[in-house]
């Protein structure tokens, strides 16, 4: 299983979760995020993961999935916690050196930052693979169309969103073989120094951009042949249909929400 | 021999972008001097197997030999720079890979990298242009302005500006119009004989090849299913429908006189003028064909 | 093939769907890429657009549906003449499949690509099931309907397209160089497509090309060379013609390149369908 696979794509099992209508699973994402925001104690984050879990396996999803999706920001993750880590001086010393010490407070902080990113990363991974691209664009339209009235338009936003989801693997693949051309050039980014590889950028910019936009011509010509015409009416294939199960997924994102603030 | 491969493996980390075919077990020697031709349907790994020939990709299991670098999986290898000059990739539309304003200064790109004064990468460029038959007044031209067919040759170029020894392209001809396609593996005949320069060509249209071609390696779901010359491709062409590939008219023509005639031992003629040559030498073909009336030809 | 074609010659004026009058295009009237073309196609016929690289062929077939505007000439497609207010009509007319296999494919799945033109022609629930369904089988890429691009090879790619396109009901459909981006097996699989298409004879097809099969499959070939329109023939007759092969940047095929170095060296043969013709012709006692 390749991880470009993991980038915006839908892994169909049937569950539950897979046939909710897109907007309530947008909703619960919101409340989710909000979840994460409100947990700032062990047995408020015990909560969450065992939420967060109990949901993922219900959608039958191997949980290998999610956290191959969270593994590419493992670094990132790793620096927070160093940061917080040695950043944050309040409570207990735990140990000193020193002018240097590490606290208990900068220990909590920073196991609560990585576990909000981790759960935020991997429940963000939850609402791609249960749903295909198409349908969640649908349920973002909807959940935006409120704010049609102030002017904003959620079909060209959703387009946009769409069209970057579908290309941004693409550009990424001719990236990695741009490098490997330029590399076969004796520009190797890995065995040059630093000052040098910042003239070397350039060799792999110039072609990226402009293959980026060969495509965005073609992709613009190919749409226009199928008649396509901003903000003229289209029909659905698939509808919206908000059903009970729907209710009670986004209750129970609300139920955990006010569970967490009281714990 | 310019490369040399034993029992080489590759297999495609599992956190790679990519989605390319795995090798397994690869056994393969290219003299040093020959014009190869690798063939082999859509997902084979041929594009994976030459990046093993520069050093890329580092094989996974066995041991890679290109000129006197040896690349063992599991060893770290020895520095790369020096092997990449003297094995020159051409990537799949390499005029995409271009990015200078002008032809010149692109063709310099790789020479001042392997440490090249600029007076010397100068001169290798304009050596490199006349090596792929390109006239020296579109130097100063920018790259994006040539027409398609000098753009490729022009992107060609500046790998041949390194003064590489072994040289191999990846579907080098794709999207060319016929007659650029022609002129173009002419040109990288001449380099091979003219020149002694290794050449390794990946194609997936055998038919132009086939005629210059001095070996053939052909892949299948990332095994070799064939390695030898074009006489025992011609003797066995079985193998190519194994493969998913058609067999060539000149192959199909030359192996139905051959059979006629008895001549499978001998080596094959497969350009029109060559077979047609043969077969104006063969009893009875000049008289016994048709009468002139029916001919419908002019 | 050429029989047919002269029939329909008699009865163009009526039966054109494709119709240029003087067409022009360049935005240097002293440099025009393209200069003063006239050209009339009969419904049903397939034509292959034939000429070196920059020759315009891409630009003409782009000219036909607004994809770029003209600057001089009248165009009519399906007895409407291209004007602002006839483009939405005018591309429901033309479907095109381009060369980049992956530049086309809209959606980010075979299903969302192949819905991508149905809903923007607002067609019901029921319609649109139907012709998916339609569609998919008729191009054998029913089981694909959830895959992403990513996961198709190119040739499956093109197939989405054409799908993608056909699903539209075009009456004439434009492929601009759609196979030479594929490998041997998706090329020889397009043409089946084609000749399915042309057997359906609902369809009429414009083919920008290099390939000696395709042109050859073809009923009549338009040579464009300098802006201009060089030829207008049959493919028979352009592999006989090697001036404008040449012109063209044409190679004949392998047996009738074979046939012409016979007929130098004083053998007369037809150009042979088979190795095995060729031996019987020359051979026939033996």
């Amino acid at each position: 299983m390749n991880e470009r696979l993991l980038l915006g794509r839908s892994i169909e099992t049937g569950s539950w979760v897979h046939k909710l209508d897109a907007r309530s699973k947008l909703t619960g994402m919101l409340l989710y995020v909000a979840v994460i925001l409100l947990s700032d104690s062990w047995p408020s984050m015990a909560l969450l993961a065992a939420f967060s879990i109990a949901v993922m396996a219900s959608t039958r999803i191997p949980l290998k999935y999610f956290i191959k999706a969270a593994k590419p920001l493992r670094y990132l993750m790793l620096f927070i916690f160093i940061v917080q880590l040695l950043s944050v001086k309040a409570g207990d010393v735990l140990w000193s050196a020193g002018s240097f010490s590490l606290h208990e407070g900068g220990l909590r902080l920073a196991a609560f930052s990585v576990i909000r990113m981790l759960f935020l990363i991997t429940f963000t991974a939850l609402l791609t693979f249960t749903t295909t691209p198409g349908k969640l664009n649908q349920g973002l339209e909807g959940i935006l169309s409120p704010f049609k009235k102030l002017g904003l338009s959620p079909d060209r936003i959703t387009l946009m969103i769409s069209i970057a989801l579908r290309f941004i693997p693409t550009i990424l693949d001719e990236a990695q073989i741009i490098m490997k051309a330029q590399a076969s050039r004796g520009a190797d980014l890995q065995e040059l120094p630093l000052k040098e590889k910042a003239r070397m950028l350039v060799s792999l910019l110039v072609p990226v951009i402009s293959s980026a936009f060969r495509r965005a011509q073609d992709l613009v010509y190919s749409m226009e042949a199928r008649g396509f015409r901003m903000d003229a009416p289209r029909s659905r294939y698939h509808r919206l249909r908000w059903g009970a199960a729907d209710t009670v997924f986004v209750a129970m994102f609300v139920i955990m929400g006010v569970a967490v603030a009281l714990l | 021999m310019a490369i040399q491969l034993e029992q080489v493996s590759y297999t495609y980390a599992d956190n790679s972008l990519w989605k390319q075919t795995a090798l397994h077990e690869i056994t393969l020697g290219i003299p040093k001097g020959s014009l190869t031709g690798i063939a082999g349907a859509t997902g084979s790994g041929k594009s994976t197997l030459l990046q093993l020939f520069n050093g890329i990709l580092k094989p996974t299991q066995g041991t890679v030999q290109v000129l006197d670098v040896t690349m063992r999986a599991g060893e770290k290898s020895p520095k790369l720079l020096p092997l990449r000059r003297r094995v020159g990739l051409v990537f799949q539309f390499p005029e995409q890979q271009m990015f200078e304003d002008t032809v010149e200064k692109d063709l310099c790109f790789g020479p001042l990298n392997f440490g090249m004064s600029p007076e010397e990468a100068k001169e290798r460029a304009r050596k490199a242009m006349l090596e792929m038959g390109l006239d020296l007044g579109l130097l100063t031209r920018n790259p994006f302005r040539l027409s398609g067919g000098q753009m490729r040759k022009a992107a060609i170029a500046s790998v041949l500006a390194m003064d590489p020894e072994i040289v191999v392209l990846d579907e080098p001809t794709a999207t060319l119009d016929p007659v650029s396609r022609a002129e173009l593996i002419s040109q990288l005949e001449r380099l091979c004989r003219e020149q002694g320069r290794t050449i390794i060509i990946v194609t997936h249209r055998m038919d132009e090849l086939l005629p210059y071609a001095d070996r053939w390696i052909l892949l299948k779901d990332g095994k070799i299913a064939f390695q030898g010359s074009g006489g025992e491709l011609a003797a066995d062409p079985d193998i190519l429908a194994r493969c998913g590939l058609g067999v060539p008219h000149s192959l199909r023509y030359w192996r139905g006189i051959a059979g006629r005639f008895g001549l499978a031992g001998e080596k094959p003629r497969l350009t029109p003028e060559s077979l047609a040559e043969l077969i104006a030498s063969l009893p009875g073909a000049g008289t016994s064909g048709r009468p002139e009336e029916e001919g419908g030809c002019p | 093939m050429s029989e047919a074609y002269q029939n329909v010659e008699d009865a163009e004026e009526v039966q054109a769907v494709i119709k240029l009058e003087g067409v022009s295009f360049g935005y240097d009237p002293e440099h025009p890429i393209l200069h003063n073309i006239s050209l009339s196609i009969p419904r049903g016929q397939w034509v292959s657009i034939v000429g070196p690289n920059g020759c315009g062929k891409s630009t003409l077939v782009k000219l036909m549906n607004a994809l770029l505007p003209k600057s001089g000439g009248e165009i009519t497609i399906c007895g409407h003449q291209l004007g602002e207010e006839t483009i939405g009509a005018i591309r429901q007319c033309i479907g095109m499949v381009f060369q980049n296999p992956d530049n086309q494919f809209i959606g980010a799945t075979v299903e969302e690509d192949i819905l991508f033109g149905l809903e923007g022609l607002c067609l019901s629930y029921a319609e649109m099931e139907e012709r998916l369904r339609a569609y998919t089988v008729k191009l054998g890429i029913e089981d694909l309907l959830s895959k992403h691009p990513g996961e198709l090879s190119g040739g499956q790619k093109q197939r989405v397209a054409i799908a993608s396109i056909l699903a539209m009901k075009p009456g004439i459909v434009i492929f601009d160089e759609a196979s030479s981006m594929l490998d041997e097996a998706s090329r020889d699989e397009l043409l089946r497509i084609l000749q399915g298409m042309r057997a359906e004879g609902q369809y009429t097809i414009l083919m920008i090309t290099h390939d000696a099969d395709e042109i050859l499959a073809s009923d009549r070939v338009l040579a464009l060379h300098g802006g201009g329109l060089a030829a207008d023939t049959t493919p028979q007759k352009l592999f006989r013609n090697i001036e404008l092969l040449e012109k063209c940047h044409l190679l004949e095929p392998y047996p009738w390149r074979l046939a012409r170095e016979l007929q130098s060296r004083g053998i007369r043969v037809d150009v042979p369908a088979s190795e095995k013709e060729l031996i019987d012709t020359l051979w026939p006692y033996n």
